[in-house]
């Protein structure tokens, strides 16, 4: 069987969904389902003990077969990060968190310095650490060497629906980790998420493209396919491109020339 | 007069907007709206942040031409004292409520930077975000109200028009142009998370108004990159002194006005409180606006005793209940949003006056 490997966790399902700007709790729910995916991630800032309506954490854990990964979503320092993953494991029992640490709350680009830092510690403190960072391969080898369990570099701007605008610093991500590479944001159509599964990417993580997408749950479904399809491409090895046409007067001809 | 900063009049920036908002603009108002729903529907989702406002007290020491609590009105002055806004705060919670935004009029002494802190420090142990709109404070003094636990800070030009402005606010503290302008950066310089700014519209030409509130929108988020900036768009309502609007501001150019700092700006959080009518509310959920106030009494109290009769600040014209509103968002297909925030993002705040996370956490080994 062919797994997406996060630390001493394997899943089957290579489409992880993303919880916010759902119309309700329930198209969610329904997205999550028709998704397949076993991972998907909530934000702490939308755990609501006191209000069940607005919670999105409890209907989440109902749901069978799925693990959570709580995000820091909202956090702006490494500190934040750290505190917010210290009260999502009490509250959720996952060992998953997904560092999202944006300090300028408009653009939402991650902090490289302050989710270095935090995904160190974290890492040290034995959580599963999923970072989401820019498309820097540097970085993404820091992160591996901190002990994170994968990277989640975005394939571009958070919500922009632009695709994989970051392709070329993707490829060269892919290409020297040793970890699994989760392409996590800026996907807008599930002919982009094969494309992602396609370069070897491990697996994708979808939110906004479901979410406002006219039917969430049949969105999810067609995310859910196009993952499948490109995961198998890639295992079954794509045609080399040709760059061009091959030249009619070779450029190599003088080495047949006789002297 | 000292002069007013370069960036307040450089057109440059806004003349994006300036094209949009001009009479003559060839962008009709739906090609607009369609254009500011996709935006926000993509960056924001189907959601809308819910807050309340409380109002702390209305003594003030403003002359403001335009406000109900201005220090010459004939209006019963009271503020809540701290058992009192435990109980307000009380009643919110049980509608919901998480996000609250604390008022008072300009600083007196029966309602001053102390009162203000420990308000704050109150909100802050069952509230999950708290802001306030009050007076112009120091930057030291914003920065112990972030120890507190403050996460916002409100504070409207009202109008950039600087002949206008300095006419329309006749005595008090309020009417220094130049302090009122660098108020926001100075919170920020603080350490406050998020600034909300507007114009209270009616008071001067608008579209003036609104090309500077835009630059004084991007000046901020140059000067401070961390800065979360969220604009909103009071309209003047009646309110005690009868104030009559010499730039009333009608439904079709307001609309235009968000739809356009939602094209120009369309990171940023658009907010609409209950002054504008249910109607006006419902069209503007999903095609801008992003965060909406509900319920909202503008009496000081008035959430743990609502068949006070005072007169408020100004009138509400969005009476709706929490509950009659949010059912009308679900059924525009809308998710009202009442946490979207955590006190663990609170920077060094947390922890220190809490009720939200009592749990001991265990070490994480």
């Amino acid at each position: 069987m062919d797994f997406l490997q996060l630390g001493s966790y394997s899943f089957s399902s290579r489409l992880i969904l993303g919880t916010g700007k759902f119309s309700n709790a329930k198209v969610m729910l329904e997205a999550v389902r028709a998704s397949g995916a076993q991972l998907v991630t909530v934000a702490l800032r939308r755990f609501n003990r006191q209000q069940a309506e607005d919670d999105l954490f409890a209907p989440l854990s109902t749901i069978e077969g799925i693990t959570l990964m709580p995000n820091t979503s909202g956090a702006s320092t490494a500190a934040e990060a750290v505190r917010a993953a210290h009260i999502a494991r009490e509250l959720s029992g996952s060992p998953f968190i997904k560092v999202e640490i944006h300090p300028n709350p408009q653009h939402l680009m991650p902090d490289p310095i302050e989710t270095y830092e935090a995904c160190r510690i974290l890492a040290k403190e034995g959580f599963l650490v999923m970072p989401y960072i820019t498309a820097d391969p540097v970085l993404a080898k820091r992160l591996e060497d901190a002990g994170c369990a994968s990277v989640m570099p975005l394939g571009s701007a958070i919500g922009s629906g632009q695709g994989l605008a970051a392709a070329e610093m993707l490829s060269i991500i892919i290409r020297e980790s040793n970890i699994p590479v989760i392409v996590d944001a800026g996907l807008r159509s599930p002919s982009e998420a094969a494309a992602a599964l396609e370069m070897g990417c491990g697996a994708v993580l979808v939110n906004s493209a479901v979410a406002v997408a006219g039917n969430p749950p049949e969105m999810a479904e067609a995310f859910a396919g196009a993952v499948v399809a490109g995961r198998k491409a890639f295992r079954a090895g794509l045609m080399q491109k040709s760059g061009s046409a091959l030249a009619t007067s070779p450029l190599t001809s003088f080495l047949e020339a006789k002297a | 007069m000292s002069i007013s900063p370069e960036w307040l009049t450089d057109d440059r920036d806004s003349a994006e907007l300036a094209r949009m908002l001009a009479p003559s603009s060839s962008s009709t108002l739906e090609s607009l709206a369609a254009e500011s729903k996709a935006i926000t529907l993509r960056r924001f989702g189907r959601t809308i942040s819910l807050y309340a406002p409380l109002y702390l007290s209305n003594h003030c020491s403003s002359g403001c031409a335009y406000c109900g609590f201005a220090s010459d009105r004939n209006t019963l002055r009271r503020r809540l004292e701290p058992e009192e806004i435990g109980r307000e705060i009380l009643a919110m919670k049980k509608i919901g409520i998480s996000d609250i935004l604390l008022l008072t009029g300009e600083r007196t002494k029966l309602a001053d930077f102390d009162y203000l802190r420990r308000s704050v420090e109150i909100a802050a142990k069952s509230m999950q975000r708290v802001s306030v709109e009050a007076f112009p404070m120091s930057v030291s003094e914003y920065r112990m109200l972030a120890e507190c636990g403050c996460t916002g800070v409100t504070i409207y030009q009202e109008t950039y028009n600087r002949e206008r402005y300095e006419s329309l606010h006749r005595w008090g503290p309020k009417k220094d142009f130049l302090d009122r302008l660098e108020t926001p950066a100075r919170a920020l310089e603080g350490g406050i998370k998020t600034v909300g700014l507007g114009v209270l519209l009616g008071l001067s030409e608008p579209l003036e108004d609104a090309l500077m509130l835009y630059r004084h929108v991007r000046h901020l988020a140059r000067r401070y990159w961390r800065a979360g900036i969220s604009v909103s768009f009071p309209r003047i309502r009646p309110q005690t002194g009868g104030y009559e609007p010499p730039f009333p501001v009608d439904d079709h150019f307001l609309a235009r006005m968000i739809f356009s700092f939602r094209i120009t700006l369309p990171d940023i959080e658009l907010v609409l409180s209950t002054r504008e009518s249910g109607t006006f509310r419902d069209g503007m959920a999903g095609l801008a606006i992003t965060r909406m106030s509900i319920a909202s009494r503008t009496t000081v109290g008035g959430y743990h005793d609502p068949e006070n009769n005072e007169k408020g600040q100004f009138d509400v014209s969005d009476n709706r209940s929490a509950e009659e509103f949010c059912n009308t968002l679900r059924s525009r297909n809308i998710e009202p949003v009442f946490k979207n925030w955590d006190p663990a993002y609170n920077g060094p705040a947390y922890g220190k006056n809490t009720e939200i996370h009592p749990e001991k956490l265990k070490p994480c080994h």
